[in-house]
């Protein structure tokens, strides 16, 4: 045996201390949202639809409320049948589009409205000198006869039955509206007026909540009781109705009303938040300590108690502002929204609303931009809740 | 050998994180006498808990039994499965928790959780299960216990609620129980009521108890056989006055110099144990308390020792009793006992 | 436990009278009255009307009016549908929306309750990561997202349910569906997330330690607590099925009390809209006091009064 085994070793705590790299709170929490990937997902998410609707609008050719319209009702994918070399759309109310096999638009051909022969659903239209001739009587026949196609075209002695090709359209990505607005362009300046009204909402929200509530759990006794009685009773009725009472008071909707609408209630839960985070603080040592060494109590709320509560607070935020797209586009929808030719998300959803099972699309971006948005905002509340929870810090 | 209640062998636990394998029990072997009062004793994470929650079985996911066997009452309960463990929970053996605040349902009362266990273990009707149970917290010293057994855990004390813990537990009077620190979280006068209604019982109703905490005081009161846990280790075993007047390894010595003594001089000073368990992710080569030990030697980092014969029934892993070793006051030679 | 519910119902009746006062007082300072249109009034219709609706009377006396009204359940008559009350819109409306939105709440408690519980004891799992997507996905859709999607596919495309009004009781279908996507997918996650936590609690250890079976440490213990947080929820849950209810009355053309609301709103018809806010507020405030009653039953502390 080795006598050097039973020698006592001289170096003895330096592996007893095991340390971890130390992190402040932010680049910890940082750290964990950084290692969640939905809620960077979120982020990105957020992030290009931020840019899309800040810089989106100066690209596009048309404004919101730019009307072309003999462009209206165009879906963005089209189906072209080929007939003679040329490549025609016939859109769902029998207008006729000369379009290139790339899939921009060259024009809407002239109907001859002389020659239209409504009984037998045959219309004639002229291109480039020539005929076009659409039969679409095949719907109307008992079970079809057998057919099966639903109209025919007919240009310079050759006749279509199928659409030959499927193209996105060049000119508006996301087809047109009824009044012939381009869809894209709609829905970049929605995009800003949903978010705007979200996050200045939410900021409004947040102050309003955050002084209301540091007061409220600062001084507690008295004024605590009444200003959580106050509380108490603009909570004891669902907040979309003061919302909407507010909006019918302010006759419409511009934007600003819409922001006033939704910051003049939604900090109540905000409040109560910061209340309660402020209880729990209050009474800590740290927080004595300042109070005896004659620290004045706003300066107590902002340097000591509001830092420490900020973790829920900003949790609270970021699922506010879903809450608050929500909300706008909720009333956008029942008519209450920013006023026309204006239009958020909500609006354009509402107004697609009639003609959604002729034109899908029309509701189809409106919708989805609604919910990537929701979800987006989601996974990121979810993500920060996660990272700024205090009980998961370690690990 | 008929006098034995339990004999464990080799028993590991680990716990299987995202992180990686913790190692919370490695090899840890004893035996103990039916009536007996057993001490584990060890600082936080030295892997007493979990020794108890595996000797219970009711050891949850990501954690398992990984090694080793558990033999109770004469079965080999090592592959027992959950519902025969069901069966002899509560019933064999029980366990009662740390925490009494928050270790009865909120929202039933006494009565429904207690009389609920005894119609699991026992076939009486509702009247005769209530009969028991206002018996057993009679027992446990609850004042007019008919009436306060409709109340609910939140209508108690914390020392309430830990006899009433005691009361369930032994309500099907086990043959063992376990109680994993019974008295940490509570004051210190209530601490010696609970002890004092854990002695009574025992003798009352027969029962070996096993006693885990990181109290010696409490070992000292209760404890008639003791093990002293370090890094999912036991480091010694022995009876109380083996391990309080003869200790034989440099973790015990340093548990003990950290309590304050009643035949101490004022100008002593306490001697804190330096640095901090070991990570049980990496668990150290060889003894798991060399890094901390103040007699480390240079084969304590490189391989696990043998246990070592103190003397009768008295047993300590430490390579200082090797003959070989330099000699340390206090340290005697042992010998390479067989395992136990 | 009286007191606690006589100041509750004291509290109730003085919400309830600044919600009127304050919707009674909006809606009479705007501008304009409520006759005046786009095209002008000639100024004696204006007066007459303006008898006939006692609105040559000074404000404070129209409360009055109202407020008497109000004690003998008269919520006065509509502007816009003239010959009707707004009791008549009321009781003709809300039979329809009670009825889907009883259909809802009980589809959220029946499958969203039991799909939270699975979905927490299979922690992890394929089917876990399964409902917990749908259940984001139906939080963050709005209902009418949800509603029209419905119409889309299974009434246009697939013409599975009537696309519009209720005329079969497919019809309900689509509705309920959308009316209890939100509240569902909530109230799952919800009751996911308790169930979690209530399985880490020292008093499950405790359970299984005294040897309880199984079914009964999830299905009793477990359960009881896990629901204590979702039943709170129920008073919000009324909350969003009501205001859902105003989108999905619209989209799915269903003559409900939402339907009226929203038309009244858009035709600026104040008494409807003043008498359905208070009937809304009045309705939401008792379920909350309802759902409140069935919380003391599951959580013994709130009884007793001692803590929380």
């Amino acid at each position: 045996m080795n006598p050097n085994k039973f020698e006592f070793i001289k170096d003895k705590y330096d592996d007893a201390e095991t340390s971890r790299p130390s992190l402040t709170y932010w680049q910890d929490a940082w750290r964990r949202l950084k290692k969640n990937k939905l809620s960077m997902a979120g982020l990105v998410t957020i992030g290009i639809i931020l840019l899309l609707g800040v810089f989106g609008p100066m690209f596009t050719p048309y404004s919101y409320s730019d009307q072309v319209n003999k462009y209206k009702n165009l879906p963005p994918i089209m189906k072209l049948y080929e007939l003679g070399g040329t490549y025609f759309y016939v859109s769902n109310d029998y207008n006729i589009f000369a379009v290139e096999r790339n899939g921009r638009l060259i024009d809407r051909i002239d109907a001859d409205r002389s020659r239209r022969d409504v009984i037998n659903k045959v219309y004639v239209y002229t291109y480039q000198g020539e005929d076009v001739v659409l039969d679409f009587s095949y719907n109307l026949l008992p079970s079809k006869m057998g057919y099966d196609y639903d109209l025919t075209l007919e240009y310079r002695g050759e006749t279509a039955t199928q659409h030959s090709i499927s193209r996105i359209n060049r000119i508006f990505p996301f087809g047109t509206d009824d009044i012939g607005r381009d869809l894209m362009t709609r829905i970049l300046y929605g995009a800003r007026i949903s978010l705007l009204v979200a996050f200045i909402a939410t900021i409004v929200n947040l102050f309003i909540g955050i002084i209301y509530g540091s007061i409220s759990g600062f001084e507690g006794g008295k004024v605590d009781e009444i200003m959580m009685r106050i509380v108490d009773i603009i909570n004891s009725v669902p907040l979309v109705l003061y919302v909407i009472l507010l909006m019918v008071w302010f006759r419409g909707g511009g934007l600003w009303n819409i922001i006033i609408a939704l910051s003049s209630v939604y900090w109540v839960s905000m409040a109560r938040l910061v209340r309660g985070q402020i209880l729990s603080l209050k009474e800590q040592e740290f927080i004595l300590s300042a109070k005896v060494l004659g620290v004045s109590r706003s300066r107590i709320i902002m340097k000591h108690l509001i830092p420490n509560a900020i973790g829920p607070i900003i949790v609270s935020m970021a699922m506010m502002i879903p809450s608050a797209v929500f909300t706008e586009s909720f009333l956008s929808f029942i008519g209450l929204g920013v006023s026309a030719p204006m239009a958020s998300w909500g609006t354009l959803a509402n107004n697609a609303l009639s003609g959604m099972i002729t034109y899908p699309y029309q509701l189809f971006f409106p919708a989805m931009s609604i919910a990537f948005t929701m979800l987006a905002f989601n996974f990121i509340g979810d993500g920060l809740r996660d990272a700024l929870d205090p009980r998961l810090r370690k690990g | 050998m008929s006098d034995t209640i339990l004999e464990v062998n080799g028993l590991q636990t680990s716990f299987y994180t995202h992180l990686g394998e913790v190692q919370a029990v490695r090899g840890l072997s004893f035996k103990m006498k039916k009536g007996d009062i057993l001490g584990i004793v060890g600082e936080s994470g030295s892997g007493k808990s979990v020794s108890a929650l595996s000797l219970m079985k009711l050891i949850d996911f990501p954690g398992r039994i990984k090694a080793g066997s558990i033999v109770f009452d004469k079965k080999d309960i090592t592959n027992y499965s959950n519902t025969k463990m069901s069966d002899m929970r509560g019933n064999d053996m029980a366990m009662i928790f740390q925490d009494p605040m928050t270790s009865l349902n909120p929202v039933f009362s006494i009565k429904s959780q207690m009389v609920e266990v005894i119609r699991r273990h026992r076939k009486v009707n509702r009247r005769d299960a209530l009969k028991v149970a206002v018996e057993m917290l009679h027992l446990v010293g609850i004042p007019e216990p008919e009436k306060r057994i409709h109340a609910y855990p939140h209508q108690f004390s914390g020392g309430m609620r830990q006899r009433v813990m005691i009361a369930t537990a032994l309500s099907c009077n086990p043959k063992l129980l376990i109680a994993d620190e019974p008295t940490t979280a509570l004051d210190v006068t209530i601490q010696a009521q609970i002890i004092d209604i854990m002695k009574h019982v025992s003798k009352e109703l027969h029962t070996s108890i096993i006693l885990i905490t990181h109290d010696l005081g409490v070992i000292a009161e209760l404890c008639s056989r003791i093990i002293v846990m370090y890094g999912g280790m036991a480091m010694e075993k022995g009876n109380i006055d083996d391990i309080f007047y003869r200790p034989s390894h440099p973790y015990t010595r340093g548990l003990l110099q950290s309590l304050p003594r009643m035949d101490s001089h004022a100008k002593d000073r306490l001697i804190p144990i330096k640095g901090s368990p070991p990570d049980l992710m990496k668990p150290p080569s060889g003894c798991p308390f060399s890094p901390r030990c103040p007699h480390a030697m240079n084969i304590c980092r490189e391989e696990a020792a043998p246990t070592f014969k103190v003397g009768e029934g008295h047993t300590s892993v430490c390579w200082l009793l090797h003959k070989d070793a330099p000699a340390v006051e206090g340290y005697a030679k042992g010998e390479v006992a067989d395992a136990e | 436990m009286r007191s606690y519910f006589l100041k509750r119902v004291v509290s109730m009746f003085i919400t309830i009278l600044l919600i009127t006062a304050l919707t009674f007082t909006m809606m009479h300072s705007i501008p304009g009255g409520p006759f005046t249109r786009e095209k002008a009034v000639p100024d004696e219709i204006l007066r007459r009307l303006n008898e006939k609706y006692n609105l040559d009377q000074p404000v404070f006396i129209q409360y009055l009016d109202y407020m008497k009204g109000l004690l003998t359940f008269d919520l006065g008559p509509s502007y816009s549908k003239i010959g009707t009350s707004v009791n008549d819109l009321i009781v003709g409306g809300f039979p329809a929306s009670a009825k889907i939105g009883l259909l809802a709440s009980i589809l959220i408690i029946i499958v969203g309750i039991p799909i939270g519980v699975i979905s927490a004891l299979k922690q992890n799992k394929p089917i876990d990561y399964v409902v917990m997507f749908m259940a984001t996905l139906g939080i963050t859709v709005p209902s009418f997202v949800v509603a029209t999607l419905i119409i889309y596919f299974f009434a246009g495309k697939l013409g599975w349910i009537p696309s519009f009004g209720i005329t079969n009781p497919l019809g309900y279908i689509g509705p309920v569906i959308a009316l209890s996507g939100y509240s569902l997918s909530f109230i799952s996650r919800l009751t996911r997330s308790s169930m979690l936590e209530v399985l880490r609690q020292d008093y499950i250890r405790t359970a299984r330690a005294n040897g309880i079976r199984e079914w009964s440490v999830l299905g009793k213990h477990a359960i009881k607590n896990a629901l204590i947080p979702v039943v709170t929820y129920l008073g919000p849950m009324i909350a969003a099925i009501l205001t859902g209810s105003f989108v999905i009355e619209k989209i799915f053309a269903i003559p409900g009390l939402g339907k009226y609301y929203v038309d009244s709103v858009n035709n600026r018809d104040y008494t409807t809209i003043m008498g359905v806010t208070v009937f809304y507020a009045v309705f939401y405030i008792v379920m909350v006091l309802l759902v409140d009653l069935a919380y003391t039953i599951i959580d013994p502390r709130i009884k007793f009064g001692s803590e929380k």
